[in-house]
C-alpha cells in the first residue's frame, strides 16, 4: 500500500514536472516562431509613441518685469468619428457651443471613419476656456441625467478637446511696433513677424524635439525634458511706453499729421526707452495687418522709413566741424542769405541773411547757408568721414526684426553731385531713419560714444537670466566735441525761449524742418518736422526723437514737433524720477531723493 | 557501533518508507515554495515600478497642464492690469501725473533706490538638484541583486542622499560669487 501511494506521487511529480516542462518547452518555442517575432514587432508599436513636442514660445517682459507677450491656453475641439454613439447630439451641442453650422456639423458627426475618411476632425482649433467650460457642463449634466427604461442617455462621447497655447498680447496695442507678432494661427510652422518677434524668432521658439514616450510603464526610464523658448526682458518701460504713445497720438490728432514717430533712447547705454509710431496693430489680430499697413507703409517706421531730416542734421555737420576744428562756437560767418553751389543756390528757411553770426546763431536760428558754408570748409572727404562714423551707411543693428536704410550718396558713386554735400550738410539730399539719427545724436549726448541702440536687455535661458552689455560701436567725435556742442545748443535753445523748454530742466536740442521732394522738386507746403533733444544737459539720462510727417497746422518744427517734445519731457522726467536740476545738482553726489508732492 | 547504527537507521526505512516520501515531499515543495517566492518577488517589483511608472506618466501629464495654467494665470493676471485698463482706473479716481514742479523731493539718507526686477537668477548661481528615479525603481529584479551582491555590496544600505522617498535630496547648492 505504501509503495502504491509512493508510486502514486512519483507519478505525479513526474507528470506534474513534464506538464510544467513541457509548458515551458512551448513558451519558449511560441516566443521564437516566426509568428511571434511578427507579434513581438507589432506590439512595439504600442509600447509607446514618438511625439513631435513643440516647446513653450519664451515670454517678453518688459524692464519691470511685467508681461507683455505671453500664452493663454486655449482647447482644440474635434470628433473622433469611431467613438461617436449620437451623431446628432454631438452635432447639436458642438454647433450651439462652438457657433458652427449644424447641417455641416452633422455631416462629420455621420462620416463613417475610415474607406477614405479621416478617422478625426478638428472643428475649431482656438476655443476658449469658457466654451470648454459649457461642454464640460453639458457633458455632466447628460452624465448625471436619470432615463426611464428603454430610454437612451444622451452623451457627447466622440467630441473630445484637448489644451494647447496660444500667444497673447495682453497689453494689446502697446508697443506692438517693437513686439511684432507670432503667427499663432499656424500651430507648426508659426513664425514670428517683425520686432522682437522676428529678431528672436529662432531662441524664443526654442527646438522642436521627437521624442519617445512609452506607455508601458515599465519601459519609463527617463523623463526627457524639452526646455522651453528664451523668454526676454527688453528695456523700456510701460509706462513710459504708453506715455509717449498717448503723446504721439495726441500730437498727430492736434497737429494733422500724417503719422508720426517718438523715440526717447537711452544715451549712456543705447536702450530704447520708448519707440512710438502709428499706426499700431493689435498683434492678438494680426490678420489685419494688411488692412492696417497697405504696402508700402512700414510695420515700425521708427526703424525702417527713410526720410530728409532737415535741419536736426545740422547737429552732425555742427560736430563734424567742431570735432575737425574747423570751427569753434566763436568762428564768425557772414550771412549774406545765399550760398552758389555747384550750380545751385542755398537759401535760409526765411530766405533772408543774418549778417555776422557765430556758430552758436547759426544753430540757433538754423541757418542753411552757414551749415552749407561749413560743409563747404570741411570737404567732402572729411564730412562722409564723419557721416559713415555716424553709422548713415549702414543699419544701426538695433534687435528688431525690419529694420532697413537709405545709402548714402557718396562723391565717385555717380549718384552724388557737389551740390549734395552743401545740401546734406544741413539735412536735405540725404535720407536717413530715425532711429540712424537718434544712435548718431545720442554719440553727442553720451561723451561722443556712440552705443549700439537695443531693446532686449536681458534673455532668460534654461532658467538662467543672462544681461545684455551696452555696446559701445564707435566714438565718431571727441569728448570735449561731444560738450561743446552741447553747450551750444543748451544755449541756442535757451536764447530762442524755444518751445522746446521744459521748466527746471537744461535741455539741448535742436528742430527741424525738412522739405519733402516731389517728382516735381522739393515743396515746402507739406514738411517733415523733427525736433531732437536731451537732458538734463550736465548728465543726459534720455534723448528723445520726434518726428511729424506733413503736419497742417504749421509747416515748422520749431511750432509743431518742439511742443510735443516739451510736452513729454514734462512727464518723462516725472516717470524715469529726475528731479528739476535745483534739486539733482544739489544733492549731488549722493543723489537719494525720492519725489512727493507739496 | 556505528555499523549497528546504519544497520537501524536502513531497517527503519525500509519498515517505514513514507520518510523518504516526506523526504521527497519536502524539497519538491521546497522548491516550489522557492520558485513562488521569486515570482512572487518578482511580480511584487515590477508591479511596483508598473504601478511608479504609471503615476509617474500620470505627473508627467499634470506638469504639463499645470504649466499651461501657469502661464495662462500669468497672461489673464497680465491683462486684468495692463496699462489700459491701470490708466483708465486710475482715469476713474481723477487721478493725474504728477507735475514735476509741484513734486518736492526729500533726501533720504542711505536710501538705495529699488533696482530692476529680475526675470530669472544669474549664471553664476547653480541648481539645486532635481529629484531623478533611484536605480531601485528602474532596475530589474536581476539587475536591482547583482548590484547588491556582486557591485556595491558596500553600498547595500540606503544611498546617503536619499530621504527615503524614492527621491534624491538636494545637494547642497554650490554658490559662486
Amino acid at each position: 500500500m505504501r509503495t502504491t501511494n509512493w508510486n502514486r506521487f512519483f507519478i505525479i511529480c513526474v507528470l506534474a514536472s513534464v506538464i510544467a516542462g513541457a509548458a515551458g518547452i512551448q513558451l519558449i518555442r511560441i516566443q521564437n516562431i516566426e509568428g511571434a517575432k511578427q507579434i513581438l514587432a507589432d506590439s512595439e508599436a504600442y509600447q509607446g509613441i514618438n511625439r513631435m513636442i513643440y516647446p513653450e514660445r519664451g515670454s517678453i517682459y518688459d524692464s519691470d518685469g511685467r508681461l507683455l507677450a505671453g500664452n493663454e491656453v486655449v482647447y482644440e475641439v474635434g470628433l473622433d468619428l469611431q467613438a461617436i454613439q449620437q451623431p446628432e447630439t454631438v452635432a447639436a451641442v458642438a454647433s450651439s457651443v462652438l457657433e458652427l453650422d449644424y447641417a455641416r456639423t452633422l455631416g462629420y458627426t455621420q462620416m463613417t471613419p475610415g474607406n477614405g475618411n479621416p478617422y478625426f476632425i478638428v472643428l475649431d482649433g482656438f476655443v476658449s476656456k469658457d466654451k470648454i467650460a459649457q461642454l464640460e457642463s453639458i457633458k455632466e449634466d447628460y452624465a448625471n441625467r436619470s432615463t426611464k427604461r428603454g430610454e437612451v442617455r444622451p452623451n457627447l462621447l466622440g467630441l473630445v478637446w484637448t489644451a494647447n497655447n496660444k500667444r497673447s498680447y495682453p497689453e494689446g496695442t502697446l508697443a506692438s511696433n517693437m513686439l511684432g507678432f507670432y503667427s499663432f494661427l499656424d500651430r507648426t510652422d508659426g513664425i514670428g513677424y517683425f520686432g522682437v518677434e522676428e529678431a528672436y524668432n529662432e531662441l524664443m521658439a526654442g527646438e522642436a524635439k521627437q521624442i519617445y514616450s512609452a506607455i508601458d510603464p515599465n519601459l519609463l526610464t527617463s523623463l526627457e525634458e524639452i526646455p522651453p523658448g528664451v523668454t526676454v526682458q527688453l528695456t523700456f518701460n510701460r509706462e513710459i511706453q504708453a506715455m509717449t504713445e498717448k503723446k504721439l497720438d495726441e500730437a498727430i490728432e492736434w497737429s494733422g499729421a500724417e503719422n508720426g514717430t517718438i523715440i526717447v533712447y537711452n544715451p549712456e547705454t543705447g536702450e530704447i526707452i520708448a519707440m512710438a509710431t502709428a499706426p499700431r496693430l493689435d498683434p492678438n489680430e494680426y490678420w489685419n495687418y494688411s488692412d492696417l499697413f497697405p504696402n508700402p507703409k512700414p510695420y515700425n517706421s521708427a526703424i525702417s522709413s527713410t526720410y530728409e531730416p532737415g535741419s536736426v542734421f545740422k547737429v552732425l555737420t555742427m560736430a563734424a566741424g567742431l570735432d575737425s576744428g574747423v570751427v569753434t562756437p566763436n568762428t564768425t560767418f557772414n550771412d549774406t542769405g545765399s550760398l552758389y553751389v555747384g550750380g545751385a543756390t542755398i537759401y535760409n528757411w526765411n530766405m533772408g541773411g543774418w549778417g555776422e553770426v557765430d556758430m552758436t546763431r547759426c544753430m540757433q536760428h538754423s541757418l542753411n547757408v552757414c551749415l552749407a558754408w561749413l560743409g563747404m570748409e570741411l570737404g567732402p572727404d572729411r564730412f562722409y568721414s564723419y557721416m559713415k562714423s555716424f553709422g548713415f551707411d549702414r543699419n544701426t543693428g538695433i534687435d528688431l526684426g525690419g529694420e532697413s536704410h537709405w545709402p548714402l550718396k557718396l562723391p565717385g558713386d555717380g549718384l552724388w553731385y557737389e551740390v549734395d554735400l552743401a545740401t546734406n550738410s544741413f539735412g536735405q539730399g540725404i535720407s536717413v531713419t530715425p532711429i540712424q539719427m537718434v544712435t548718431a545724436i545720442g554719440a553727442i549726448a553720451n561723451d561722443g560714444k556712440m552705443m549700439a541702440p537695443h531693446v532686449v536687455k536681458a534673455m532668460v535661458i534654461d532658467g538662467k537670466q543672462y544681461n545684455i552689455d551696452p555696446v559701445v560701436v564707435g566714438t565718431p567725435v571727441s569728448a570735449e566735441t561731444a560738450h561743446t556742442l552741447t553747450t551750444m545748443l543748451v544755449n541756442s535753445l535757451e536764447n530762442e525761449a524755444s518751445n522746446a523748454l521744459v521748466e527746471g530742466y537744461s535741455l539741448a536740442g535742436k528742430t527741424g524742418t525738412g522739405e519733402i521732394a516731389t517728382p516735381l522738386g522739393y515743396t515746402n507746403s507739406s514738411t517733415n518736422t523733427s525736433f531732437v533733444g536731451w537732458g538734463p544737459a550736465d548728465d543726459p539720462k534720455f534723448l528723445v526723437y520726434v518726428w511729424l510727417e506733413k503736419p497742417e497746422i504749421s509747416i515748422w518744427g520749431s511750432e509743431v514737433a518742439a511742443p510735443v517734445f516739451s510736452n513729454l519731457v514734462s512727464d518723462l522726467v516725472v516717470l524715469m524720477n529726475i528731479p528739476p536740476d535745483s534739486v539733482r545738482l544739489a544733492n549731488k553726489p549722493g543723489d537719494n531723493s525720492i519725489a512727493g508732492t507739496e | 557501533m556505528e555499523k549497528a547504527m546504519k544497520k537501524n537507521l536502513v531497517q527503519a526505512y525500509k519498515q517505514a518508507p513514507w520518510r523518504t516520501q516526506i523526504q521527497w515531499i519536502g524539497i519538491f515543495l521546497l522548491v516550489l515554495v522557492g520558485i513562488a517566492v521569486v515570482a512572487g518577488v518578482y511580480l511584487m517589483i515590477s508591479g511596483r515600478a508598473a504601478a511608479a511608472g504609471r503615476r509617474i506618466q500620470s505627473l508627467e501629464a499634470e506638469i504639463s497642464s499645470l504649466e499651461m495654467e501657469i502661464n495662462d494665470l500669468k497672461t489673464q493676471y497680465a491683462q486684468v492690469s495692463s496699462a489700459k485698463s491701470l490708466g483708465e482706473r486710475a482715469d476713474a479716481l481723477n487721478m493725474t501725473l504728477l507735475d514735476p514742479l509741484r513734486a518736492m523731493y526729500i533726501e533720504v539718507p542711505g536710501y538705495i533706490p529699488p533696482s530692476q526686477p529680475a526675470l530669472a537668477p544669474p549664471p553664476a548661481v547653480e541648481d539645486i538638484s532635481t529629484p531623478v528615479l533611484l536605480p531601485e525603481f528602474t532596475a530589474s529584479l536581476w539587475d536591482w541583486l547583482r548590484l547588491q551582491v556582486f557591485i556595491e555590496p558596500n553600498l547595500s544600505v540606503e544611498s546617503p542622499e536619499s530621504d527615503g522617498t524614492g527621491l534624491i535630496s538636494p545637494a547642497p547648492a554650490e554658490v559662486t560669487p
